[in-house]
């Protein structure tokens, strides 16, 4: 007869199943590891609950908008969802998190994490990236090169079906592509007329996990451009379509819902991670799990939580943190909240379905000798989307017939602009946590401490007024910006508080995302990132995730023969 | 006697309920406004719509319940600023309508109902920064408030999302560039 441990006992554990735990799961329940994924978020089941996804606007009592009590629930999330994909999005009065600044932390705790509610923008990380923080001095050096990872974007990519276009941009590499979502007639306007305009710039089709054609029983996608939803036809990629769903069919796979990693356990003896303790948010019971193997993937700031809240008399400081380096060097990207412009031709086009993409105009700054720019370091790219105004935008005057008249048709050709811009590594941005306060689990709460440099600020000015000049030089009226104050978090494209470096005395993970100091846990989430580019990051860490659990999957074995 | 009561008499003469609006009978709290000030007010919402968009070769805003939409948002959704002054707004709407035509807003004939919005419009013109300042201290108007949502929610109805606009659930493809045909509708969905 088993006894209690043994039937807690797997091969792997991997903490969060958002997109990067999700890719964990299938690689090594592939592989062969009895795998038990913990996730802290009530379950998700593909398509079944994806209660919203065929509503109608109409059947929503309050339409788009969140009640004043649902706003009361979300100061942070209500920027970011609406009565159609609330449900995948916290609480914020349920798990409250301190901010020493402003910093919006936009969380989904359910299975498939924010996978679900992702952007889908994907772009490989080029070595303009790989090598940035050598050659300025701003953090420390990433210890892989884009030749390192090539072979596993190919890889990832391949699954998760990614359209675009190749282009041929040096540092913006093509990935295996499914053919691109078109552009319609006003982004083709732009795109000729940046081209004219300009010889540093192009303006390329967004490249976005939504399917164009089947993929293993996937897709194609329907254009109705409600993916945070949860995608009835599987058409965009997310860990509840995909990974999770692969893992389920290798028989190897557990998911336990409703499960709070409380700490990793060390054996100061074995100098191992043995397992880890959950709180199971239902029963309230704390129960322990043990594995061979451990993947953190609970996103960056929860990764980071979860080791300072690891303590052994090994590691006072939070587990495999010799380094004094968890926590720290937080980043996001920096976002300029947008600008638009309205256009009076092109009158006689429109066009039909909804496309989930963008444009894009990669990064046109301090990529070559001849793009150098004195006002900051590093870059950005720039999203855009353009359509007709409709009822939403279109300014109307008066009431009654002429009104109603107005509304029916289709107004002015409109484009809105994006930039994405990559935030410097600093040690004084950094996730602690308060340990005089705690969370209905009685876990320490959070604390999120971050600010904008000046890079960062000029880069922000700088998009903005790019992207007007863009509008303006294409003919465009009534161009504009919203000038708010920057809110950092916003991109939720938070990462870096547990980096990767060559050197055990000033990062935690080594070149294959496994800690230095502990040589059974890796860490693939956003926390593994050295620098963070100015692309959308959640390709990379599946590509990581994929790569690292090849190794992870190779020393298991070796160890065991 | 402030005018407000005055007028609420020549209401009560006239067989019409009137309500003050801030007394204390109706406590507004902060996150949900639900009391039946505003749910006795449906017809002259319901009205109120129905001038706005109104009928013609597809069905109306009253038809399509925008008004019923307008009292869940105001309930649930307004702040409390906006909640009083869309109160308010209605009741001094009325007056306005009581003075001028010796009649409450339902029963006015459609050029007198017409002109009391007109009016409405007017008084509430405010644009650019100027609009912005008044939104910020005071809330917005009860103007802008009632032709916002009205609109909103007429286009997110099934009969103005369906039959005025061309809504699509399931577009099912992507075609980027298509040529637009006379009199095609806008599309309700973006």
């Amino acid at each position: 007869m088993k006894n209690k441990a043994q039937y807690n006992t797997f091969d792997a554990i991997v903490v969060g199943s958002g997109i990067s735990g999700g890719w964990a799961a299938k690689e090594l329940t592939e592989g062969g590891l009895k795998t038990l994924v913990l996730e802290r978020g009530h379950d998700v089941e593909h398509i079944k609950d994806y209660t919203t996804a065929f509503k109608h606007p109409w059947e929503f009592k309050y339409r788009s908008h969140l009640t004043n009590k649902e706003l009361e629930e979300r100061p942070i999330q209500s920027g970011h969802c609406d009565a159609g994909n609330k449900h995948f999005f916290v609480k914020d009065s349920d798990h409250p998190y301190v901010q020493v600044n402003p910093f919006k932390w936009i969380r989904g705790y359910q299975v498939g994490g924010r996978s679900l509610t992702w952007g889908r923008q994907c772009y490989r990380f080029s070595d303009l990236d790989f090598e940035a923080n050598k050659k300025d001095g701003h953090g420390i050096d990433w210890p892989i090169r884009y030749e390192d990872l090539a072979k596993w974007y190919d890889y990832v990519e391949d699954y998760v079906g990614i359209s675009g276009r190749s282009e041929s941009i040096p540092h913006l590499p093509d990935s295996v592509f499914l053919p691109p979502i078109p552009m319609n007639a006003i982004e083709q306007h732009l795109q000729k007329q940046v081209s004219k305009s300009y010889s540093d710039r192009v303006i390329i089709n967004g490249r976005v996990a939504n399917l164009t054609t089947p993929k293993k029983g996937r897709g194609p996608c329907q254009y109705r451009n409600l993916c945070s939803r949860g995608c009835p036809f599987s058409a965009y990629f997310s860990s509840n379509s995909s990974t999770l769903l692969d893992a389920h069919e290798t028989g190897n796979l557990t998911l336990r819902p409703n499960s709070i990693v409380k700490k990793v356990i060390y054996d100061d003896e074995d100098e191992k991670a043995v397992g880890v303790i959950i709180i199971d948010t239902i029963t309230k019971e704390e129960i322990s799990y043990y594995a061979k193997v451990i993947f953190l993937n609970a996103s960056t700031i929860a990764t980071a939580a979860i080791l300072l809240n690891s303590v052994s008399s090994t590691f006072p400081n939070g587990l495999g943190n010799s380094s004094l380096q968890i926590g720290h060097n937080l980043m996001d990207h920096v976002v300029n909240e947008g600008s638009y412009g309205t256009y009076d031709g092109l009158k006689d086009k429109y066009y039909e379905g909804k496309s989930p993409g963008t444009i894009y105009i990669p990064r046109f700054q301090n990529v070559n000798k001849g793009t150098k720019t004195a006002k900051f370091i590093r870059g950005f790219g720039i999203q855009g989307k353009g359509e007709r105004e409709n009822w939403q935008t279109k300014p109307t005057a008066g009431f009654g017939v002429s009104l109603k008249e107005q509304l029916g048709t289709p107004g002015k050709w409109k484009i809105s602009l994006g930039g994405r811009g990559e935030v410097l590594p600093s040690y004084e941005n950094k996730v602690t946590l308060d340990l005089n306060k705690v969370d209905q689990w009685g876990l320490p709460l959070v604390k999120v401490d971050f600010k904008y440099g000046p890079n960062e600020l000029a880069m922000m000015e700088d998009m903005t007024k790019a992207s007007e000049e863009m509008l303006t030089k294409a003919g465009f009226k009534n161009v504009g910006s919203y000038r708010n104050v920057p809110s950092p978090g916003s991109a939720v494209h938070e990462m870096g508080t547990a980096r990767m470096g060559h050197n055990p005395e000033n990062s935690v993970l080594n070149k294959h995302n496994q800690m230095h100091d502990v040589n059974n846990i890796f860490i693939t989430d956003g926390s593994c990132m050295t620098s963070s580019g100015c692309q959308n990051p959640s390709l990379t860490y599946m590509a990581l995730t994929a790569r690292a659990c090849q190794f992870a999957l190779k020393q298991y074995f070796s160890d065991k023969s | 006697m402030n005018r407000r009561k005055a007028i609420g008499g020549i209401l009560g003469l006239a067989g019409v309920s009137f309500v003050p609006v801030l007394g204390a009978k109706y406590f507004i709290g902060n996150s949900s406004h639900k009391n039946e000030a505003l749910e006795e007010q449906v017809e002259l919402i319901a009205e109120l719509v129905d001038v706005i968009i109104p009928s013609t070769k597809s069905p109306g805003a009253k038809e399509s319940m925008v008004h019923d939409y307008i009292i869940n948002y105001m309930e649930e959704c307004a702040s409390r600023k906006e909640y009083k002054n869309f109160l308010n707004g209605l009741n001094d709407l009325q007056e306005d309508s009581v003075i001028s035509f010796n009649s409450v807003f339902e029963k006015c004939s459609k050029t007198h109902k017409i002109q009391l919005l007109e009016n409405l419009e007017d008084s509430s013109n405010y644009t650019g920064l100027l609009l912005k300042i008044n939104n910020k201290l005071r809330g917005r108007s009860f103007f802008n408030m009632l032709k916002t949502l009205t609109i909103e929610g007429y286009c997110t109805s099934s009969n103005g999302a369906t039959k005025h606009l061309a809504y699509l659930a399931v577009p099912g493809r992507y075609k980027a560039v298509t040529k637009l045909n006379v009199n095609q509708k806008a599309w309700a969905t973006k």
